[in-house]
């Protein structure tokens, strides 16, 4: 269907003037050729690949440059880039803040990443922090909410939500939850399911309160996946099964209802699969290991055409209008 | 009744999206896109991409475990004609549940469609491979396509036509493979049909099948490079003349030709006639290439080629960020429509970027120099 024949079909409704289809017709066929996401992600590439490529570079010459070269060298790049996006800044504000600079955001993560770099590296040559790693976590992670919040950046957040979590000694960027977490300690398991929660409930006050309420989504969906694996885990290896079954329940009803709120459906879609996966291990205990095989194809079969009726239906459901 | 989805709200829901798109520009004014809302209805069931996710996994979930229900069932202990029967009844359910809720339910490429014509295509197609036993692959190939082009034609799916070109390019090729001939002619071959499918594609109007017409446009394209690069035909010939080591091909330079010459050619007349799939096949076609070039000619180590090629990158596209400031040459820098996946590189940053040093046991490593995927193996 070509642009003449929309524009046919506006004016043969009488929608629009023959006129105005005129205009949008030599508009359309003048209209520049936008190269604007093209362009952003070979910036993006190039910013990976060259700062891994500096990393390794100089992690294999570091006898030859000296340490201080380096130090010095990172320290002021670093600045340079907090210095450029501080120059740009817009006023703070507690609503979502767009900053006409193209750069700005750029800056603003290969700063932090420096930071990161530079910290990184004193504490290995110099041993900064001394054995206190748990400081060493904790500056880095307080520095990137507060850029964040500053400068209005959720790729930040995502890193000092990260960085809040490794300082309790977990990690939290949803697909390294489940490869790297060691959840067979019960005592991790007990704090990732309170940060969690923590993270989640912040989300709410910060959507209450419209305390950059766009940053919501980020902590839910953080907070929400560590939540759910952790309760997950405590369900799969720990006693007893009913606590943790209890809190995954509660937190997939929440995300279920919450998907309305924040209208994101990928929160609907993890309330149900988390909840779907914790409704289901618990009927496989409670039936017990001779039954299981018998029924599953099916307890499969129908619960999830169920999920796929909710699914259909879940505008009725969860009382949404459009 | 060749399109099983209906046409009507198809084509209404693209002159929807583009009255959007004008409003959006202003080339329209509110009550205008009012109207055109009230005009052009279309009564899709569209629930957005994370349900659409959702609705799939557990349409496929329920699918297969509907399979192990059924075969309660069959009586009989396995044996090919049974399980022939059985994917056949199978295949008949899932279409007549896919015919029947895309009626009742309107749906429109929404999980659970997508979902049951690929079980029904899978369990349509279980019984030629257990029947025909050691046919050559042609066959397999013509059996195949008969089932996946009607269903591309009714159902207009992305992935059953991916499927179905890659099985039509199977099909060449293994034909060709057997002469002597065919075998050294064989990327040419390829690329010949490549186009021929690229520009008779092209010749499609039908708004129902602009999906697929695009995807079949970019894999094409994505073909008709690769089967000119240089790496993958010498690597190609020596593994289809079963040599150890992969040999200077004959026509050499042609093929070095055609590894630079084509991306760049993607790319000019991407630009040139504002055909994005050109452009990004294009953009792609160079990184491939550039690996090409770096196998063979180019050798320096991993850290300083990672270094220069993200400096050179970061210049670039600075530069021309720039430079088109204002447009030029009919190509701007304006975000053209809305980002789709904002929260996406969030997500992304978190994945690569994000990992502080985690565990307190384990002393500093020296491998956190901002690293996106350089912290694990230094």
């Amino acid at each position: 269907m070509t642009t003449t024949e929309v524009l046919n079909a506006l004016t043969s409704k009488g929608i629009i003037s023959n006129k105005q289809a005129d205009t949008i017709h030599s508009f359309e066929a003048d209209k520049a050729f936008s190269i604007h996401w093209e362009l952003r992600s070979i910036l993006y590439l190039g910013i990976l690949l060259f700062t891994s490529g500096l990393g390794i570079l100089i992690y294999e010459n570091i006898d030859t440059i000296g340490h201080q070269a380096i130090i010095a060298l990172i320290a002021i790049l670093m600045v340079i880039c907090f210095w450029y996006t501080y120059k740009h800044r817009v006023p703070f504000s507690l609503d979502e803040v767009h900053n006409p600079n193209k750069f700005v955001s750029y800056t603003l993560l290969i700063g932090c990443m420096l930071f990161l770099a530079l910290e990184g590296y004193l504490q290995f040559q110099y041993t900064l922090f001394g054995t206190k790693y748990g400081a060493a976590v904790l500056l880095p992670t307080l520095l990137f909410f507060v850029t964040a919040y500053r400068f209005d950046h959720t790729g930040v957040l995502s890193m000092a939500i990260t960085g809040l979590a490794s300082w309790l000694g977990l990690t939290i960027a949803p697909l390294s939850v489940i490869a790297k977490s060691d959840f067979t300690d019960g005592r991790l398991v007990w704090s990732a399911t309170l940060l969690g929660v923590l993270l989640v409930a912040f989300a709410w006050i910060s959507n209450l309160k419209s305390w950059k309420a766009h940053f919501a989504n980020t902590y839910l969906l953080l907070g929400g996946n560590l939540a759910f694996i952790a309760t997950l885990a405590g369900a799969f290896t720990m006693e007893p099964l009913f606590v943790f079954f209890l809190f995954g329940i509660t937190l997939a009803v929440f995300f279920i209802l919450s998907a309305r709120r924040v209208h994101s459906l990928l929160f609907l879609l993890m309330g149900i699969v988390y909840g779907y996966v914790h409704v289901t291990y618990l009927l496989a205990k409670l039936v017990g290991n001779e039954l299981v095989f018998g029924l599953a194809t099916v307890y499969f079969t129908f619960s999830s055409i169920g999920v796929i009726l909710f699914l259909l239906n879940y505008k009725k459901f969860l009382g949404i209008k459009r | 009744m060749m399109k099983a989805y209906n046409n009507l709200w198809v084509q209404n829901k693209y002159i929807k999206q583009t009255a959007h798109e004008w409003f959006r520009k202003n080339l329209l004014t509110a009550s205008q896109l009012e109207a055109v809302n009230a005009n052009f209805t279309s009564e899709f069931y569209r629930p957005g991409i994370f349900v659409t996710i959702g609705l799939f996994c557990f349409g496929l979930l329920s699918c297969a475990f509907f399979g192990g229900f059924v075969s309660i069932f069959f009586i009989g202990e396995g044996s090919d004609a049974t399980l022939s029967l059985l994917s056949l009844f199978c295949a008949a359910c899932f279409t007549s549940a896919l015919e029947v809720l895309i009626r009742e339910r309107k749906l429109f490429h929404s999980g659970v469609d997508n979902a049951l014509l690929y079980a029904a295509l899978l369990s349509a197609s279980t019984p030629v491979f257990l029947l025909f036993e050691s046919a050559p692959a042609g066959v397999y190939c013509i059996v195949t396509l008969l089932f996946l082009i009607p269903s591309v034609l009714r159902y207009a799916d992305l992935f059953v036509t991916t499927a179905a070109f890659f099985v039509l390019l199977i099909l060449v090729g293994s034909t060709f493979i057997g002469f002597p001939l065919g075998k050294a002619l064989l990327p040419f071959i390829l690329m010949i049909v490549a186009a021929g499918i690229y520009y008779s594609v092209r010749k499609n109007n039908d708004i129902y099948y602009l999906k697929c017409q695009q995807i079949v446009e970019a894999l094409s394209l994505a073909v008709f490079y690769v089967c000119g690069n240089y790496f993958v035909v010498r690597e190609g010939n020596a593994m289809l003349n079963d040599l150890p080591v992969s040999a200077e091909i004959s026509f050499s330079y042609l093929f070095y030709f055609l590894t630079a010459a084509i991306p760049a050619a993607y790319i000019y007349f991407g630009l040139k006639k504002h055909d994005r799939i050109l452009f990004v096949t294009g953009l792609l076609g160079i990184v491939a290439s550039v690996f090409t070039y770096r196998m063979y000619f180019f050798e320096l180590p991993l850290s300083q080629e990672l270094t220069i090629a993200g400096a050179l990158l970061i210049v670039l596209a600075a530069a021309l960020i720039s430079y088109l400031k204002t447009p030029r040459h009919g190509i701007s820098d304006q975000p053209g429509k809305r980002r789709r996946f904002a929260n996406l590189e969030a997500i992304l940053v978190a994945e690569s970027l994000g990992d502080l040093p985690a565990d307190p046991g384990v002393k500093f490593g020296g491998g956190n120099f901002g690293g996106g995927g350089a912290g694990e193996a230094y």
